[in-house]
């Protein structure tokens, strides 16, 4: 028995449910869905640490994996982003205890594992001697943190987009007195940015590093490389806006979306495309 | 004997102000003592500005103590109380306490001041050994019961007042208002409502400006606010987070272009406006404008009726919970005589032990 997809599955289905309890309670206003909602997230956090944890022990079966995070497929890298916008969710959540952002964070987790295990092979392959390297426990680590930090920066934009139009159409529902604040939401999507700004830039150096140890070069314009590049740049426009413009708001959550929609196309998009970093669809 | 729970007590629809600030001055161990003396192993004060109530055990059908702390608390208080009190027995007294505790019995419905309030009541009870089996599961219960209907009603949300609806929004906006700069424009009673209820906020600071430099200055000091001649309105709307426009200008004294420039200085800062004058102060374009919320007197009486529809169902929501509980009190209360006590269910409190 795989247990890795076994406690994968049971993660899965904790995240559905989450997410199913975000849901109901952000259309009825009992607290007690919220706390429902926070349990169910820290049981699969803890069913998805210990996949993660068999996913590395089968992993390391291999001597020439050893002690390389499993993140050189599909499965295990959907895996271990999910892993870490839940992981980032909950110290959000615990922090500021906005049950409400639930609703717009969890689905992504949901639908990561999900994919995982619908779309991804979780059979364990060996690493191709190009990747038996330490930097594949830095490089990649640090980018897909700072892609689920991202992931949850846009939940929170998200929110902030429903609220303003909430108070701008002069007819409030219920939902604009259970949704944090706009100036809230908008403060918590620039502290999520600036904090995740930094460890992707430092993910996007570390892979120059990398590469310049690998192949003897800093940067080759890879796709991927090309589109990190551009998602850094525009999260550096949104921070720009922010810090010297003082733009905020409606404006300044719609760049942090395009940031968000490069994100999810540097992750998946460009590895149909790119020839250095195609290993998460069988290339490379 | 069976004993029952009975309630003596004053709240501010029952008793005038001064009949309740009389008996609010009482020292609750003074109180304490004196019940004691009657032989109540169990009884509880709860004293705010709102109400004055005791809660005691006393045997079924006898209303000798009661009578007995009527007539003392007369004494002590220098006045009549009786015409102003109302008594409970039995579960309608249960039923009392525990619409006391979700704030339905309050005068701003579903306050949570409350709450803590009937805590502090019971702890006080605990100190001076006042309490036993029956009041620590009463109380346990009533606290719970406030937080449940809290919880899973609305009673507390939906504001019922143009100025309260106005402060919410603010809310909606800027979260809390602590660090909030406010600004009125002009001068009438809807104006200096919402403005009090701003400053119950604790807003940073409000501004007053008048066409006439005078009432601002007087309108000013009754805020202890500062006033601002008409001609710094431009820059008192570019420092303004919430703008309470209410002249009686029939043009409106806030345009489109005005409002623009502040925006603009603002840096994508939200602009709260509220237009509560007739006719309009505000152009109606501004509200265009990004990061600029106006609301019209419509738009806010429309929150207004729409939350008071609402309130209705929340309320017997409410009721029906406070009902279902204290029934479920008494088949408890009546458990513990036949020695099989029951337990409660879809309770958050330890039971007091497990049923049979």
């Amino acid at each position: 028995m795989n247990y890795e997809v076994l406690f994968l599955k049971g993660a899965w289905a904790f995240y559905s449910l989450a997410t199913a309890a975000a849901f109901v309670y952000l259309y009825n206003k009992d607290e007690k869905w919220s706390r429902w909602m926070f349990r169910l997230v820290a049981a699969g956090l803890a069913l998805h640490l210990a996949s993660f944890g068999f996913g590395m022990h089968y992993f390391w079966k291999i001597p020439d994996n050893r002690y390389y995070f499993p993140i050189n497929s599909f499965f295990g890298a959907l895996s271990f982003l999910s892993l870490a916008t839940v992981a980032v969710f909950f110290v959000i959540e615990s922090r500021h205890q906005l049950g409400i952002l639930g609703a717009f964070v969890l689905p992504w987790a949901a639908i990561g594992t999900g994919s995982a295990l619908i779309f991804a092979n979780p059979a364990v392959e060996g690493l191709v001697p190009a990747l038996q390297n330490y930097w594949i426990n830095i490089h990649p680590v640090i980018l897909m943190t700072s892609y689920a930090a991202f992931g949850n920066a846009f939940g929170v934009g998200v929110a902030l987009l429903i609220q303003e139009h909430q108070i701008k159409s002069r007819k409030p529902s219920e939902l604009c007195y259970r949704l944090p604040s706009i100036e809230e939401l908008d403060n918590l999507n620039y502290r999520i940015i600036v904090w995740a700004f930094p460890v992707l830039t430092v993910g996007i150096i570390m892979g120059g590093i990398w590469a310049y140890s690998a192949w003897g070069r800093f940067w080759g314009w890879d796709p991927k490389e090309t589109w990190a590049l551009i998602t850094a740049l525009v999260y550096a426009g949104y921070l720009h806006m922010r810090f010297v413009k003082g733009l905020r708001g409606k404006k300044a959550v719609y760049v942090s979306m395009v940031g968000f929609a490069c994100v999810l196309f540097t992750f998946l998009g460009v590895n149909f495309l790119s020839p250095l970093h195609g290993y998460l669809s069988g290339g490379g | 004997m069976e004993r029952s729970l009975a309630v003596l007590g004053l709240n501010h629809k029952s008793a005038p102000l001064e009949v309740r600030e009389r008996l609010a001055l009482l020292s609750a161990s003074e109180l304490a003592k004196r019940i004691k003396a009657e032989g109540t192993t169990e009884a509880a004060v709860l004293s705010t500005c709102n109400r004055f109530e005791v809660y005691f055990l006393t045997p079924e059908g006898d209303s000798r103590q009661d009578d007995r702390i009527t007539a003392w608390l007369e004494q002590v208080s220098g006045g009549p109380i009786s015409q102003h009190a109302y008594r409970y027995n039995g579960e309608a007294a249960v039923k009392h306490l525990f619409e006391v505790a979700s704030g339905l019995d309050s005068l701003v419905v579903g306050e949570t001041e409350i709450l803590g309030q009937v805590k502090e009541a019971y702890e006080a009870a605990h100190a001076a050994g006042m309490t036993g089996k029956y009041f620590n599961v009463l109380f346990q219960r009533a606290l719970y019961v406030g937080k449940k209907v809290r919880s899973e009603t609305g009673v507390a949300i939906g504001q019922t007042s143009v100025a309260s609806v106005s402060v919410q929004l603010a809310q909606t906006i800027f979260g809390g208002l602590q660090g909030a700069t406010a600004l009125v424009v002009g001068a009438g009673s809807m104006a200096e409502t919402t403005a009090r209820h701003l400053i119950s906020q604790k807003i940073m600071r409000l501004t007053v400006v008048n066409r006439t430099w005078g009432k601002a200055r007087a309108l000013a000091a009754q805020f202890l606010a500062e006033a601002a001649p008409w001609e710094e309105l431009p820059s008192a709307l570019e420092r303004a987070d919430i703008v309470i426009a209410s002249t009686s200008s029939d043009r409106p004294v806030l345009t489109t272009d005005m409002i623009r420039q502040a925006a603009k200085a603002r840096q994508g800062r939200s602009l709260f406006i509220l237009d509560i004058a007739m006719p309009r102060n505000v152009e109606e374009s501004a509200h265009g404008i990004d990061h600029v919320y106006v609301y019209r007197l419509e738009d806010l009486e429309s929150v207004v009726a729409d939350n008071m529809k609402k309130r209705g169902v929340e309320l017997s929501r409410a009721r029906e919970i406070v009902t279902d509980k204290s029934r479920e009190f008494s088949l408890w209360e009546k458990s513990l005589g036949s020695g099989q006590e029951a337990s409660f269910k879809h309770s958050n409190v330890p039971t007091p032990t497990k049923a049979a």
